[in-house]
């Protein structure tokens, strides 16, 4: 036997909740269109997953991008190297093979790739290392190998431009010809992280999971007639409201920690990098849950709501849905755009931002030099990164914005369930 | 039956404490208009104790009369009050109510068990709390022993029985029933109006609601009877029939030889017409029915009559309304 304890009115309320969140639930579980809604959601992410897994196994092919491994005189040596010794690119008479002591021709291949970005230093300010030498060479006067004029010989200055864009500035040969496969890889990787995590998650199954099973959380209760059982006992409405909210996501919620879950030990796993998994990452797909739990929970209050105020209120949320569409594409490229701040998605996509911004604290600069790209850029990867990573919107930073856009989305959920309770609290019942 | 409320669920709880001075269900001057329908009008009804049935044509604002008790629709104008509190503002009250509504939809995905279960624990009851009282008001309806099934596999009659189960889950002191017999079979009506009279019996004030008048009469003498909107009568159903009885009425005789037996009927002081609508089929006008109903057994039997059936053609809610309403009904 339990022991018993005196019962304070929290604690009944405790067991009303229980018992119609505990209701809701079982009744969603019973439910076909929970499964096929839920079915549909995973298939859509896993076919999308499929393509990245795609993007990452398959071969990229090598771009020569400063094309040093060309040999114009045809004299066996690529220009790389003969620019590394000095000897003239047009004259087959002349190359490092007739030097003393002679030096062997190389292979091209070894031209190809030959001068990386500098993953690991990859800052603000000053960062590059000419692997290959052709910066640093003899003969070269120090403002040659200091053009963009930062005191350090044979770098790329990093700046931030007057939009706030990451601005490069390469001295000439510091990480010209860049590992495309690499970059690629890096590049492609994060653009989907961002892409399925925005569009996907916080989007797609934020919007179209609560709008097919939150819409009718009362309102079917009320024209099937079972809503009588319910409000013949000594529950407030709002509290009804409240409590078949939590029952809901009671399933959504599990549901969306699992898929994304799923997806992040996907992607972590299959990504680039050189461990076997990419920990990183795993700040941005908690962001990425944070945002799309929270973004559940705002459209199920909201689209519940709805239903409550008609019963063919979905016929209201699909307009709905259609402004938030557009809402997240203005993210992509105005996020600190005012009109934002009237959507749940623009507050949702400022917790992802934010996210990605500490936990990928360089991705402006990844995109800045990849699509510089040793000065042939766009290199692959690099525009659709551009386009699905943005900046957070507030002008805040990073953990301030996810605080701030958290708490409105909170106030939001709130605000939709203040409003549905009244709604409902004022519908007379048949 | 039904144990004393010291062994029930009730929540302790429960912070509402119900007004013992006034009538449990009071009703003052109350309307209710659904754009220019006007399904109640000036209802002033107080009701304490016992069973009550509300006897009403489909349509005469029965299920209103309900809705606004059970706080589901807010009235036109007038006061609302069950336990002395306004059920559209406080749905405190419904701890100490019971409510069976006419809707046949139910959660047919769920057992009888869980379906009363689910809805005692909006009581406050703890789960073990809900599942014992579920069980203990399941036996008292006679669904025992089908508790596990799915309220989907039930009969008409065993699903109005689960719905009047979960209604008494919390050992309720008003206990609603809209319809509670309509569609049963006939196991099934007998059992709920044994469950209703019961109730009644223990002190509990139970309004029931039905279109029918005979039913209403196997289970109460207390009737309010409503009428397009209006209440057009409250008392005890014999007092009303008694005068009833005074006005013209019909009783039909069917027979081997209704002929012989017009003929001993014929010189009754009460009776003032005689028809024949068929060879085996006598229809009798008296002024007097209660007095020609109790006298007929003997006219027969002396006369050595057979006669196969007798009934009241006019003994229902239509000609009781008609009596009520002067004829307007």
């Amino acid at each position: 036997m339990s022991r018993q304890r005196p019962d304070s009115v929290w604690r009944s309320l405790d067991r009303k909740a229980m018992a119609v969140a505990e209701f809701t639930l079982r009744q969603q579980r019973k439910r076909l269109s929970t499964w096929v809604v839920l079915g549909i959601a995973m298939l859509a992410m896993g076919v999308l997953t499929m393509f990245y897994v795609d993007a990452m196994v398959r071969d990229y092919d090598a771009v020569d991008n400063d094309g040093d491994a060309s040999d114009f005189d045809q004299d066996g040596y690529p220009n790389g190297q003969e620019r590394l010794y000095g000897t003239d690119i047009f004259d087959e008479t002349d190359h490092p093979g007739l030097l003393n002591p002679p030096v062997a021709p190389d292979d091209r291949s070894v031209w190809v790739n030959e001068d990386d970005f500098d993953w690991d230093s990859l800052a603000e300010g000053s960062y590059g290392v000419d692997d290959d030498g052709d910066c640093d060479r003899e003969g070269r006067t120090a403002s040659q190998k200091d053009s963009n004029g930062n005191g350090v010989p044979c770098d790329i200055a990093v700046s931030t431009g007057l939009f706030g864009n990451t601005v490069v500035d390469s001295d000439g040969g510091v990480d010209e010809d860049p590992d495309d496969e690499a970059y690629a890889k890096e590049a492609s990787h994060r653009a989907f992280v961002l892409a399925i995590g925005k569009f996907g998650f916080v989007f797609l199954l934020g919007i179209f999971i609560p709008l097919f099973m939150a819409t009718g959380l009362i309102r079917d209760e009320m024209t099937s007639g079972t809503m009588h059982f319910m409000l013949a006992k000594p529950i407030a409405r709002t509290e009804v409201f409240l409590y078949r909210i939590l029952g809901f996501l009671g399933i959504a919620w599990p549901y969306m920690i699992g898929l994304v879950g799923l997806v992040a030990l996907i992607t972590g796993f299959v990504g680039p990098g050189d461990g076997m998994f990419r920990w990183r990452d795993l700040g941005v797909w908690l962001s990425v849950l944070l945002a799309a739990l929270f973004a559940v929970l705002v459209y199920a209050n909201l689209f519940c709501m709805l239903g409550v105020m008609w019963k063919h209120g979905i016929v209201l949320a699909l307009p709905f849905a259609a402004w938030e569409l557009g809402m997240i594409l203005t993210t992509l490229g105005a996020p600190d755009a005012a009109i934002l701040r009237f959507s749940v998605i623009g507050w949702a996509m400022n917790v992802v931002d934010a996210g990605a911004a500490m936990a990928w604290s360089d991705t402006g600069l990844l995109i800045a030099i990849g699509m510089w790209g040793g000065g042939n850029g766009p290199l692959e990867g690099a525009e659709a990164l551009q386009i699905f990573a943005s900046d957070t919107g507030l002008g805040l930073a990073p953990l301030p914005t996810m605080i701030v856009s958290l708490g409105v989305l909170m106030f939001q959920a709130v605000g939709c369930w203040f409003l549905g309770g009244a709604l409902f609290k004022a519908k007379e019942i048949d | 039956m039904m144990p004393d409320k010291a062994k029930t669920g009730r929540d302790a709880s429960s912070a509402w404490t119900p007004d013992t001075s006034v009538p449990i269900v009071y009703l003052n001057g109350v309307s209710k208009s659904y754009g220019r329908i006007h399904a109640l009008s000036n209802i002033t009804l107080g009701l304490s104790g016992g069973v009550t049935g509300i006897l009403g044509l489909n349509g005469a604002g029965k299920s209103t009369l309900f809705k606004l008790l059970m706080g589901k629709v807010r009235p036109s104008a007038g006061e609302v009050r069950i336990f002395g509190e306004d059920p559209w503002k406080n749905p405190a009250p419904y701890a100490r109510v019971g409510f069976v509504p006419e809707h046949e939809k139910m959660h047919d995905w769920m057992t009888a068990l869980e379906f009363v279960a689910t809805f005692a624990r909006l009581h406050g009851m703890t789960k073990p709390q809900a599942e014992h009282e579920a069980l203990r008001v399941l036996d008292f309806v006679g669904l025992s022993d089908v508790a596990n099934k799915e309220i989907g596999r039930f009969s008409k009659g065993m699903r109005q029985r689960t719905k009047i189960a979960h209604a008494l889950v919390n050992d309720p002191d008003l206990i609603v029933l809209d319809e509670p017999l309509q569609g049963c079979d006939p196991l099934a009506r007998t059992t709920i109006m044994n469950v209703i009279r019961e109730l009644g019996k223990l002190g509990r004030t139970v309004l029931v609601s039905s279109h029918i008048l005979s039913e209403i009469e196997r289970i109460t003498e207390q009737i309010v009877i409503v009428h397009q909107g209006k209440l057009v009568a409250l008392g005890n159903l014999h007092a009303i029939r008694d005068r009833l009885d005074q006005i013209p009425h019909t009783i039909r005789l069917v027979g081997d030889d209704v002929k012989h037996l017009a003929k001993d009927i014929l010189d009754h002081p009460a009776v003032y017409g005689l028809s024949f609508p068929s060879s085996d089929e006598l229809l009798i006008q008296t002024y007097h029915f209660g007095a020609l109903h109790a006298e007929l057994p003997g006219i027969i039997v002396q006369g050595g009559h057979r006669v196969r059936e007798i009934d009241n053609p006019d003994d229902d809610l239509e000609s009781l309304l008609t009596y009520l309403t002067g004829g307007g009904a």
